[in-house]
This record gives C-alpha cells, sequence and structure tokens, in this order.
C-alpha cells in the first residue's frame, strides 16, 4: 500500500500529468469565479479533450480543475456576495459581511486556510477509508437518508436568530423553501405540480438562479443604493492586514475546522446528498456550536467561524464525494458522475479493480486532490492584498461586472433565458426578506434538501411501508433530528437560568 | 390604517402558501402529500407574522428610488440579451451602464466594456465554445 502511494505521487510529479493539472488549475480558477458555470457543468464541457490523455493526466486535469473551482467559489462569495459556485454559498453568510466591515483579507484567508485542511483532511479519508467504507455506504438505505436529509432541515432552528419571532420566520422560510421544492413533475404519479402552463417549470426550479438570485442580487442592489465601495467606511488600514489573523484563526478553531471537514467528508461519500448539502450542514454545525445565544447571534454578521467551516467542508466534501465513485462507481454528486464518465473514456472501471490493479492511479488522484490545493491556496495568498483592495473600488465601477457575472452565471448553468428570470425573481425576494429582515439561509436550506427529502421519502414507504420508522439507525438518526432543533433552545434557558 | 410594506410582504407570503395549499388539495394523495405537509404551517406563520407586523409600527422606508432604478437595469439588461444575444449585450451593457448610471469618462468606460467583451470571447467562446442563444434582432442576419 506505502509502495503504491509513493507510486502516486510520482505519476503527477511527471512532466505530463503535472502540467496538465497547472492548465486544469488555471481554468478552474477562472470557472469558479463565475456563478452558475461551475464544477460539473466545466467537467463535463471538458471532457472531450481527456480522450487523448493517459489515466493519470486526464485525473490530474479534471480533479485539478474540479478542487480549485471550489476554493475560487469563497473569493466572490466572500468579496462581492455573488456565490462562485453555486453549490457553495454558505460562505456569503458570514464572510461578506466581514468584507463590509472592512475585513475582507481576513475573511479570505481564513476561508482559503480553512479549504487547505479541510482538502488535506478529505485527502486522507479518501485515502484510509477506500477498503473500509463498502459497509458503510451500504447500511445506509433510502429511510437513513431521509432522516439525513431531515437532520439537514432541522439545522434551521441554529440558522434563525435568536427569539421567538426570529425563529417564527426562518421556519416559515424553511418552509417555502420546502415548498417551492415541490415545483415540477412529481416523480412517482408524474403529476405537474405548480408549473403554471410552462414547459420551463416541468424539471422543477434550477438550483443556481434561485441561490444566486436570492444572495447576490440584494447585496447588488444595496451596494447601488449606498452609492460607496463595497467595504464603505471601514477603515482602510485594517484591509490588507487580516490575512495572517485569518490564517491564525483558522487554528485558534482547529477543532471547528476539523469537525467540518468530517461532516464535509461524511455528506460527500453519501450518495446523492449532493455538494449544496455539505456546507450548509457544516454552517449550521458551526452556528450550533457557539457558547450561547449571544454568541450565536454574531453569527450571520460577520463571524470568522461561519467562513470558516463552510470552508472547511467545501473541500474534504471532494475526498468524500470519490470515495463512493471510485470504490464502487456510484457517483456522490453531480461533478462526480460526470468524472464516471472520464473513467469509462480512459477504459477504468470503478469497482474493486481501483483498489488493487489500478491503485496507483487512485492514489494519484489523492495526491492530485492535496497538491491542487496547496498550490491554488499559497497562490491566492500572494494576491490576497490585491483582492481585498477590490472591496474599496467605487460601487458604479464594480455593478455592472457584478449584474454580468449574476446573470451570466445564471444562464451558463442551463442555457435558458428564462433563468435570467428566475434569478430577477429570486432576487426581488431576496431584496424584500432583507429589507423585512426574513432569513435567507433557511429557505435555501429547504430548497436544497426539498427534492431529497420527497424522493428518500417515497422510496422508503414504497419499499418498506412504515416498517422503516423502527429501524436502529433510523431511530438513531430520529434522536439527533429531535437533539438538533431543541439544542439552541435548552442553551437559551440554561443561560437564563444561570 | 395604512398597511407596511412588511405586513404586505406577510401577507403576499400568505397568499403564496394558501394558493399552494388550494391547488394541492385537487392532486392525487401521493403528490398533495408534500406541499400540504409544507403550505399549511407556512400559511399558519405566515399569518401570524401578518399579526406581529399589523401591531407594529411601520419603520422608515429606506431610500427606495436606487433600488427601483438597479431593478431597472437588471430588466434591460433581460431585455438587451433577448434582443441581440449575450455576446453583444455585454459590452453594450457595461458601456451604458457606465457612462450613464456610473457617469464615467468615456476613455475608462469603452476600455472596461472592451474588456468584459474579451475576457467574455476568449473564456466562453474560445476557450469553452459555450453555446449562446442568437438575440432575436441578431437572429434575423444569420
Amino acid at each position: 500500500m506505502l509502495d503504491a502511494l509513493i507510486q502516486g505521487l510520482l505519476l503527477v510529479l511527471q512532466w505530463n500529468a503535472f502540467s496538465l493539472m497547472l492548465v486544469g488549475m488555471a481554468l478552474g480558477f477562472v470557472v469558479g469565479l463565475l456563478p452558475g458555470i461551475g464544477g460539473a457543468a466545466t467537467l463535463a464541457l471538458m471532457l472531450p479533450f481527456v480522450f487523448k490523455m493517459s489515466p493519470v493526466e486526464a485525473f490530474a486535469f479534471l480533479l485539478g480543475m474540479h478542487s480549485v473551482a471550489a476554493t475560487t467559489g469563497d473569493i466572490t462569495s466572500i468579496l462581492f456576495g455573488v456565490p462562485g459556485e453555486g453549490l457553495s454559498a454558505a460562505t456569503v453568510v458570514d464572510g461578506h459581511p466581514m468584507a463590509k466591515n472592512g475585513e475582507a483579507a481576513r475573511a479570505l484567508g481564513a476561508a482559503l486556510m480553512s479549504s487547505l485542511v479541510g482538502a488535506i483532511i478529505g485527502a486522507m479519508a479518501l485515502a484510509i477509508s477506500i477498503p473500509i467504507v463498502r459497509p458503510l455506504v451500504l447500511t445506509f438505505g433510502s429511510p437513513e437518508l431521509f432522516m439525513i436529509t431531515l437532520m439537514g432541515i432541522a439545522c434551521i432552528t441554529s440558522l434563525s436568530g435568536q427569539g421567538t419571532r426570529a425563529q417564527l420566520k426562518g421556519f416559515a422560510m424553511g418552509f417555502l423553501g420546502l415548498l417551492l421544492a415541490t415545483v415540477g413533475q412529481e416523480r412517482q404519479s408524474g403529476i405537474l405540480r405548480f408549473d403554471f402552463g410552462l414547459m420551463y417549470l416541468w424539471e422543477g426550479l434550477d438550483l443556481i438562479p434561485v441561490l444566486v438570485g436570492i444572495f447576490a442580487i440584494p447585496e447588488i442592489i444595496d451596494l447601488a443604493v449606498r452609492g460607496t465601495s463595497i467595504a464603505g467606511n471601514a477603515p482602510a488600514a485594517k484591509l490588507g492586514a487580516g490575512v495572517w489573523q485569518g490564517i491564525r484563526d483558522t487554528f485558534t478553531h482547529w477543532w471547528l475546522v476539523v469537525r467540518c471537514s468530517v461532516v464535509g467528508v461524511f455528506v460527500g461519500i453519501l450518495p446523492g446528498a449532493g455538494g449544496g448539502v455539505a456546507q450548509w450542514m457544516a454552517y449550521a454545525h458551526a452556528a450550533q456550536s457557539a457558547k450561547d445565544a449571544e454568541d450565536r447571534s454574531r453569527f450571520g454578521t460577520g463571524d470568522v467561524r461561519g467562513v470558516l467551516g463552510p470552508g472547511a467542508a467545501n473541500n474534504s466534501k471532494e475526498g468524500g464525494d470519490l470515495i463512493p465513485t471510485i470504490a464502487f462507481g456510484v457517483p456522490g454528486s453531480g461533478a462526480m458522475a460526470i468524472l464516471l464518465g472520464a473513467f469509462l473514456i480512459m477504459g477504468l472501471h470503478p469497482g474493486p479493480d481501483m483498489l488493487t490493479k489500478h491503485l496507483a492511479v487512485t492514489y494519484s488522484m489523492v495526491w492530485t486532490l492535496v497538491i491542487a490545493n496547496v498550490i491554488t491556496v499559497v497562490a491566492c495568498l500572494a494576491l490576497l492584498p490585491w483582492l481585498a483592495h477590490v472591496t474599496r473600488i467605487r460601487g458604479s465601477l464594480i455593478i455592472p461586472f457584478l449584474l454580468l457575472l449574476v446573470f451570466v452565471g445564471s444562464y451558463t448553468a442551463n442555457k435558458q433565458i428564462a433563468d435570467l428570470l428566475v434569478t430577477l425573481a429570486a432576487g426581488a425576494l431576496g431584496y424584500l426578506m432583507v429589507r423585512f429582515e426574513w432569513p435567507r439561509a433557511p429557505l435555501v436550506l429547504g430548497f436544497v434538501l426539498g427534492k431529497l427529502a420527497e424522493t428518500y421519502l417515497f422510496i422508503s414507504m414504497a419499499r418498506y411501508g412504515y416498517a422503516w420508522l423502527t429501524q436502529p439507525l433510523v431511530l438513531v438518526l430520529m434522536a439527533l433530528t429531535v437533539l438538533i432543533i431543541v439544542f439552541p433552545y435548552f442553551q437559551e434557558r440554561r443561560v437564563r437560568a444561570a | 390604517m395604512r398597511l407596511s410594506g412588511a405586513a404586505l410582504f406577510s401577507a403576499a407570503l400568505a397568499a403564496v402558501a394558501a394558493f399552494a395549499v388550494y391547488t394541492a388539495l385537487r392532486w392525487p394523495p401521493k403528490a398533495a402529500l408534500f406541499p400540504l405537509v409544507m403550505g399549511i404551517p407556512l400559511l399558519v406563520l405566515a399569518l401570524a407574522q401578518l399579526v406581529v407586523d399589523l401591531r407594529e409600527r411601520p419603520a422608515a422606508a429606506p431610500e427606495a428610488r436606487r433600488a427601483w432604478g438597479i431593478l431597472a437595469w437588471m430588466v434591460a439588461f433581460i431585455l438587451l440579451v433577448l434582443l441581440v444575444g449575450f455576446p453583444l449585450a455585454v459590452p453594450v451593457f457595461v458601456l451604458a451602464y457606465l457612462v450613464t448610471s456610473g457617469r464615467e469618462r468615456w476613455l475608462l468606460s469603452v476600455v472596461l466594456a472592451a474588456a468584459a467583451w474579451a475576457a467574455f470571447y476568449l473564456l466562453f467562446q474560445r476557450l469553452l465554445h459555450f453555446p449562446f442563444e442568437d438575440g432575436l434582432i441578431t437572429g434575423w442576419f444569420q
């Protein structure tokens, strides 16, 4: 095994593979900045180019691109409030307020460093767990997956802010998100729900236009209304200086970063849970582990922990995603489904072969994840002082470019003009929500998880009737879900009693 | 009594929930279950919030004119894309925005619009070969 590990490293460091990885990374860097055309879409567009490559070269190219896109997605999320990856919007919630407070460099430093730690933990998980993960994945059937989605939805309580009124608004938005997820053809009966006679809605609302609209457009409106730069009136001295502070934050909160990385790996392993879920779960976990109610109320206003959690999960997820893809050919996400296509182009069959005959190729993927992330983070750290200064450029110069980013990004997700209208509508909704103080995170969480929850619920019912409710693992997950819901209330009461 | 914006928003939310529940009632149980389980609590919560909003005195509205202005620019961009397609809409929009709304100097505006076009062209058309739909007008010339 150690032989294969070293052999894998040498394979990646070969001139061809290494330079292709750099090309992939350069591409991933640019693409990561654009919303919509994220990891999955670019992987698909680049697939035709890998036919002539060897397996190691192809995976160095594709994985290099993919892992960088996940990291640079956080950069636009923090600087502009535009989620650079549709699936990595959780960084916006605390990262962008930090940029507005003039702490852009600190937020970027924290995001990059936690991403790196996350990526390394993800790669380690991939290296270690391939032989032992099989039983874990096989014990997770639809009932367990349904409970996991419920657990995610239960995180709404810690994303909603304090007090009965904030909770009321948070839950209302969670339900609205779940309701929005039901738009489109119902999979069991084929009934068209809320389609308003439009064929565009048959497939349901797409994640990217909705996410980008809800998060980015209110920020652009805010920037236009204030008529200043993004960092507005924050003192200039803090601006470039925070990078090291951000890096230190990663290690001050190292235990949180590790836990969120593990959340990312775990969600990544579960097939069908999708990339968007990992970040939100990690964010919710970070908010949940606040010491008390007052401590938690800092989340959403620019708390560095709200950046560290999603940053770590975002990149550890890649390693987790690869585990079922390589070990059984069950893709953990959309991007991995496309990567599976690359396996077949290369004539490799995911499964036991990858753990025996092609073990060196498998380990070359682990190394690609590590090396690509290290290079990205070092390069970004060098660029950081300049990047942070973007927040001081006057708003009127930046606004048209942000609008391009938003609308071109939404369009490239599905190539539908109607997506532009959905983005605009989601933006208007997001703006009104911000103005009337409704939280946006629960809505997005409900929307991301809604479709999954319904599908898993129906499969569970069709397969087991009500019997699945008493399966031991389901009961454990159920207890955890209840715990997640009541924990913030319990914490609040204990603080009040003290 | 004057309705505040917050109350109107809550009322609209309740209306959406009521519509969803009403529509879902006519579907077979399998398809209706999820929308009902989500829609009914949403309706109750939105109505509760409406009551809260109606009791509170409305806060002073922030300056809305610039917000409408930027929304109008977004609508204009979408119309522009419909008419001439993305590749042409990108530089035209950047130039128009910078010159009129941004009141930037012409030289800077032209340079930035050209840069936007170049970045767009290089990335999507040369590198990714991304297919963009023709606009209504540009379609006639094909």
